[in-house]
């Protein structure tokens, strides 16, 4: 095989400078003349985003992973990894963990513990060409579906393989399958849910925008198991990438044959669509995309009637999650008994999370069902960054809750996370040390709840709203007795009371953070501290008079003029003028770091 | 039938029956807001959950469907505690100072608020005060207090629109009026605006609802479980001691109505169970209570007008009459009941009267309209009828949902409301109506020569295929029409009674009769014509003044003050109660009649009055314009007027939301004639000069100006005419 340059270019890629880099590369290929000795591959994401923008060099077998790179590094790397073949290593990956440099990507400790079974073809992928995907098997699980089996043997395979859905209920996907196939109706549509809103996950963007011919291919199966003759795609607008990359996908799957009438000559008919959502939140709840869809104000509809009897346009709906859908070609192709093989009893598969917050190697990872989240933490994670303390994991966005430390060895899976009083959700995981304060943090999600609120049920649109204001009163050093008792009976009742998923899990940032860190709220509520050092409030700053250097820096940037002293003497903060912007505590000089905060403020 | 289990107690259900319809009809009290039984089921409120066995999450019994062996529970502890908590936070935002007050007793003795709560934080001042759903089930779910920090919107109270006022800060969100405004009126103005705690009810981008098209039904007021939304006229006087049911003779279709009355005062009108239009709701209490209205009788002595007692105007009258033997004409409103009708014609009878007439559209083939009669795959084509604004209510029975989906086609030159919401509008030019319906139904290749392009004809064509078809014009608005036998012919008139009056005849079309020279006296029954010349005498029975000189006035009740009946559209007799006793010394139409007979000895017991021959009445013709007047004049009928008076000239909010008593023009052709929007403008013909105001629109295509046809304009027809500013001619 020809060596390859492939290059990270998903939306965080980009963002991250991967542009550049595939001008860089094109333009040495073009003037050296270089075509025939490599070529350039542009890929999703490779899902390590720490190391954005980065070029794995695909050569004499190996793949060498190159990170943080520059455009100008380019040059570099053809020169000396393509054309000679030496490997550079100031490029390569070094693991903060083991203090080492690491050459191939699959001996990464980031890679080396995930199961990448629907990442792993991102980075071999181009995702503009249809053969690429077809090159790794790509589509022959739709023509062995349609030669080999009947619509009520894929439902059973995928029964037997134990998948569950991957947008954070976990509903068993072939039974959800096998209820709507089972309703009676002439027409029937497949849906599938890529409106990813949770804050700091972007698992189906990653897929859509790196693979989407296996999101794609896995609607076919499910179409032609449930009886759909219509699919369509439900993609947040914000998403232009996937949209764009989802749309040449359709087209070319099409040209091949694999949508539009009579697919592989089969008696089968299928087409698939793609809808932009207006952005809102809620419109990842089911019924809300389905009104959604239809054209009208996103709200939820309370079930019964479920989607499967009553869905779009009143037909027969089987909705899944996009990770749930690539899931699908796999299972069919290398069969049940693989798949089931990974994973725990109840819990089947790989899950890809979006490790993200104060973690050293933030990225995309996928591992089997079971792993624990100190594996994911520390071995692929990384751990925390700046030596701080780890202290709790929010998993399942907005809606899920925070695990502590006591917690970490706590295997994942669907129904372990819930009695944590957690959610798997659709896999977003972000990772908090010492530095964050958990009121703080449970009034941030919270927050995003009540906005994205559809605003139909008293208790979500206006329970929640009670519940910012109460935390809102606790960080900024109002709370009362009795508030937290009161934040939980709310949060109790929000739970039961709300009709859709959204309002049911709204209340589970803050119920977790007062069961596993109640003593940070009455730290808030009683000394009026903030252990954290993050509400403004509950804080000071002040200057060491043992570690002033005198240097004026602090005086000189102080926006209102709070900071006096003579130069090379010691200054002082006025607490009455000091506004708390933290200017002074962020640009003191580290030799010196003098400014100090600290809790309870002084008054 | 299947059973389900509700409170241990075995129940037998429907299939396709909601949890809470059975315990409704069980009789087990569940609480709502968000439910109505006329519309969809939502789900919102959260007030009606229950409990399932082997769910874990309680659910909203109103959108449950029963299943078989389902065991429910409607009153646990938890259900009381989750109730009381979804019902508190609506009342964090809803004002609620004197819905948990506990010096009710001191409030009622001092008139004043010992709490000292602010006005807008109370009920006291709402006018929904004591008829409000959120204070019954505050008393059913025993709220003593509210937990939770109290948020008021702040709004505007938004007092911009015609007819009623929104105060939406003491809107609960439970979406009833704009599930009422989509589901059962199919008018789409109201929605859900934001998300979250922003949420609220209103039009796209926030215009008021004129501006969004509403026809101001006023269904959302009456689904309104809180003062939110509120009628306007009725806000202060109390609430109704009693309602009266009887029936809105304001137009042809005679709508069951509930008049609900407070001492001798009508507060307002209210559909009875079923849908009414703004007429019949908004129209009814201002009309009958309206300052202008003259309610002792009033003859002239010399140049003054004096109020005078009965027996002197029944001596006036008689004298007259007699003096006038065979010099009398008699005009009719058909907006009398039909016993007044009835004596008319035997007046007329006994004063050997020949010239008798009425002021509506007449055609001798209306027939009855059959509403059960529609049945299959229907097609409706609708020409020249603005059936949204004039018959909304038979609109809505002819959308309701059935098993084939209606197919509805609009031929019209003038753009509605309506056209938005049918399958296919065809607009020709003026005049050419006829041609385009021609078109649709020629069985050979024709030539086209309107401006409706080829393709849509053959839309058209393909929406006819194998249906029924049914025809709805109003006759006054075009020209005889020819149409295959199989097309159902349906002629719309917006008077009431017309039926009647087509059985008895009358002597001659309204206008030949004003331009009858031999008459003397003119007796008017509830009309006021724009008269040609100067009468000897003339007699006016009406409930206001008209605009002309008059001898004699004689004061008569509306039809909220007497008994009687009315026949509709449909052929039915329907009754008129007596809602309150006529104001003043007003009496009823057939007393007066009766007393006027009786002094003339004339037996009105058990006769007959004869029947005379029936005139077709006006008919739209449409000529080419030339280059004196190049303008098109398009005439229809007015569907907004009682008696001799246009509902825009009694009332403000008539007059914004029809402007029937304006000269329509497209602003294109006002742009070129220089006439801006309220001027007064001069309609020149070859027989008419008309002085209008102007209302400037798109509904109207270019080179053609719109007026609805009411008697006191004199004779209109569709004419070319031009037009020009009025001042221009000072």
């Amino acid at each position: 095989m020809k060596p390859a340059l492939i290059i990270s270019a998903g939306t965080c890629g980009l963002a991250r400078g991967a542009e550049a880099l595939i001008k860089a590369a094109k333009d040495y290929q073009r003037k050296r003349r270089l075509h025939r000795e490599f070529e350039i591959k542009i890929t999703g994401c490779h899902g390590l985003c720490e190391a954005e923008p980065n070029i794995l060099v695909h050569f004499n077998g190996k793949f060498i992973f190159y990170q943080k790179l520059k455009p100008e590094n380019v040059k570099d790397i053809i020169e000396k990894t393509i054309l000679k073949g030496t490997i550079i290593k100031e490029f390569l990956w070094f693991d903060s963990e083991t203090r080492k440099r690491y050459v191939d990507i699959d001996e990464i400790p980031f890679y080396q513990k995930q199961k990448r079974i629907l990442l792993g073809h991102n980075v071999l992928i181009e995702p503009k060409y249809i053969k690429d995907y077809m090159k790794f098997g790509g589509y022959s699980a739709v023509g062995k579906v349609l030669k080999k089996y009947r619509p009520l043997d894929v439902i059973n395979i995928i029964k037997k393989s134990g998948l569950r859905g991957r947008g954070g209920a976990g509903f068993p996907t072939g039974k959800k399958w096998e209820l709507c196939q089972k309703a009676k109706s002439s027409e029937k549509y497949v849906v599938c849910n890529a409106d990813e809103g949770d804050p700091g996950a972007y698992m189906d963007r990653s897929l859509l925008e790196g693979n989407s011919h296996s999101v794609i291919e896995g609607i076919i199966i499910g179409a032609y198991a449930i009886g759909a003759q219509e699919g369509i795609i439900y993609v947040r607008n914000e998403y232009p990438l996937a949209i764009r990359n989802l749309g040449i996908a359709l087209k070319q799957a099409h040209n091949k044959g694999f949508l539009g009438k009579n697919i592989l000559k089969s008696k089968f008919n299928f087409e698939i669509t793609v809808v932009r959502g207006a952005g809102a939140f809620v419109c990842g709840e089911e019924t809300a995309l389905l009104t959604s869809i239809e054209g009208r104000v996103g709200r939820p509809k309370p079930r019964p009637p479920y989607p499967t009897e009553s869905g779009l346009w009143g037909k027969p709906t089987n909705i899944n999650n996009v990770e749930t859908w690539a899931n699908i070609p796999q299972i069919i192709s290398k069969g049940a008994e693989w798949f089931s093989g990974i994973g725990t009893k109840r819990s089947k598969g790989t899950k890809i999370f979006s490790l993200v917050g104060k973690i050293n190697n933030t990225g995309l990872v996928e591992v089997p069902m079971g792993i624990t989240l100190r594996e994911i933490i520390d071995e692929i994670g990384g751990g925390i960054p700046g030596g701080k303390e780890f202290k709790a994991v929010q998993t399942g966005g907005p809606s899920g809750g925070c695990i502590p430390k006591s917690l970490l060895d706590l295997p994942i899976d669907y129904e372990s996370l819930t009695k944590a009083g957690s959610m798997m959700g659709s896999g977003g995981m972000i990772v908090m040390d010492e530095d964050t304060c958990m009121v703080d943090i449970a009034r941030y999600f919270l927050d995003f709840s009540l906005h994205e609120s559809c605003g139909k049920c008293p208790s979500c649109r206006l329970g929640t709203k009670q519940m910012v204001e109460i935390l809102d009163r606790i960080t900024e050093g109002e709370g009362k007795e009795g508030d937290i008792e009161f934040l939980e009976n709310i949060g109790k009742n929000v739970k039961l009371a709300s009709l859709c998923g959204l309002g049911q899990t709204a209340a589970n940032p803050v119920l977790t953070t007062i069961k596993y860190f109640r003593d940070e709220y009455l730290a808030h509520i009683k000394e009026k501290r903030c252990p954290a050092l993050v509400c403004k409030s509950l804080i000071s700053y002040v200057i060491d008079s043992e570690l002033c250097g005198g240097c004026t820096i602090c005086a000189k940037n102080c926006p209102s003029d709070a900071i006096t002293g003579e130069p090379k003497g010691i200054y002082t903060i006025d607490q009455k003028k000091c506004t708390k912007c933290g200017i002074c505590f962020t640009i003191c000089p580290s030799k010196f770091k003098a400014v100090k905060k600290v809790s309870p403020p002084i008054k | 039938m299947i059973k389900i289990t509700i409170n241990k107690k075995e129940i037998l259900a429907k299939r396709g029956e909601t949890v809470l319809e059975v315990a409704q009809r069980q009789g087990i009290y569940i609480p709502t807001l968000c439910y109505h039984k006329d519309l969809v089921p939502y789900g919102g409120c959260r007030l009606c959950i229950v409990e399932v066995k082997g769910w874990s999450v309680p659910v909203a019994s109103c959108t449950l469907p029963v299943q078989d062996g389902m065991v429910v529970k409607t009153d646990t502890p938890r259900l009381k505690k989750l109730r009381r908590f979804s019902l508190q936070l609506i009342l964090s935002e809803h004002p609620h100072a004197c819905l948990i007050c506990d010096k009710e007793e001191e409030c009622v003795q001092y008139q004043e608020c010992i709490a000292k709560s602010a006005v807008t934080f109370g009920c006291k001042f709402c006018a929904r005060n004591g008829d409000c759903e959120l204070q019954e089930l505050v008393e059913k779910l025993g709220i003593k207090e509210i937990p939770f920090e109290f948020s008021y919107r702040n709004l505007e109270i938004e007092k911009f629109d015609p007819f009623f006022e929104r105060d939406y800060n003491l809107c609960v969100l439970c979406g009833r009026c704009v599930r009422m405004c989509q589901e059962v009126r199919g008018a789409g103005i109201l929605d859900f605006q934001h998300r979250g705690p922003e949420t609220l009810v209103g039009t796209a981008y926030n215009l008021s609802h004129l501006e969004a098209g509403c026809q101001f039904c006023g269904a959302c007021v009456d689904v309104c479980p809180t003062g939110a939304l509120r009628d306007r006229y009725s806000k202060w006087l109390g609430s109704p001691q009693r309602s009266v049911k009887t029936t809105c003779a304001l137009c042809n279709i005679g709508c069951s109505i509930n008049i609900n009355v407070r001492a001798n005062t009508v507060v307002s009108s209210t559909p009875d169970n079923n849908q009414i239009c703004v007429r019949g709701r908004f129209g009814i209490a201002p009309l009958v209570h309206h300052p202008k209205r003259i309610i002792s009788p009033m003859l002239r002595k010399g140049e003054r007008l004096v109020e005078v007692e009965w027996e002197e105007a029944f001596d006036f009258v008689c004298s007259k009459v007699v003096e006038h033997k065979g010099k009398t004409g008699i005009l009719f409103s058909p907006q009398l009941t039909i016993e007044a009708i009835n004596s008319v014609y035997g007046l007329a009878d006994h004063l050997k009267c020949e010239k008798l007439a009425t002021t509506s559209a007449l055609e001798t083939n209306l027939k009855p309209l059959d509403l059960k009669g529609f049945r299959g795959n229907l097609v409706f084509v609708i020409v020249n009828t603005d059936m949204i604004s004039d018959f909304s209510p038979l609109l809505l029975k002819l959308r309701s949902p059935q098993k084939i989906k209606p197919v509805f086609i609009v031929i019209d030159a003038v753009d509605s409301k309506l056209t938005q919401i049918v399958d296919l509008w065809l607009r020709p030019e003026l005049g050419k109506e006829v041609d385009v319906l021609k078109l649709l139904f020629a069985q050979k290749k024709m030539k086209n020569t309107t401006a409706v392009s080829t393709r849509d004809i053959k839309l058209g064509k393909d929406l006819l295929k194998k249906k029924n078809i049914y025809l709805l014009y109003n006759p006054y608005n075009i020209e005889n029409i020819t149409v295959p036998k199989y097309v159902k012919k349906i002629p719309l008139t917006a008077k009431i009674n017309t039926l009647k009056i087509i059985d008895m005849g009358v002597d001659s079309p309204t206008m030949d009769l004003l331009q009858d020279k031999n008459i003397d006296c003119l007796y008017l029954l509830g009309t006021a014509p724009k008269l040609n010349w100067k009468y000897k005498t003339i007699i006016v029975q009406d409930c206001f003044p008209p605009q002309f000189r008059f001898d004699l006035f004689l004061p008569t009740a509306t039809f909220a003050e007497v008994n009687g009946s009315v026949v509709n559209i449909e052929g039915k007799i329907k009754r008129i109660r007596k809602a309150i006793e006529p104001l003043g010394k007003s009496k009823s139409d057939d007393w007066i009649i009766a007393q006027i007979s009786k002094r003339l000895n004339h037996n009105t017991k058990n006769r007959k009055p004869k029947k005379r021959k029936t005139i077709i009445s006006a008919i739209a013709k449409t000529k080419k314009v030339s280059e004196k007047y190049p303008i098109h004049l398009i005439v229809r009928e007015n569907g907004y007027s009682y008696r001799g008076h246009r509902l825009a000239t009694l009332m403000k909010g008539f007059e914004r939301l029809r402007g029937d008593n304006c000269v329509w023009l497209n602003n294109r052709t006002a742009k070129k004639s220089k006439i801006k929007d309220g001027a007064e403008i001069k309609i020149i013909g070859r027989t008419l000069n008309l002085v209008m105001p102007a209302r400037v629109t798109e509904d109207v295509p270019e080179n053609s100006v719109l007026v609805y046809y009411h008697p006191s304009m004199g004779a209109v027809n569709s004419q070319p005419v031009r037009i020009t500013k009025k001042d221009k001619q000072r």
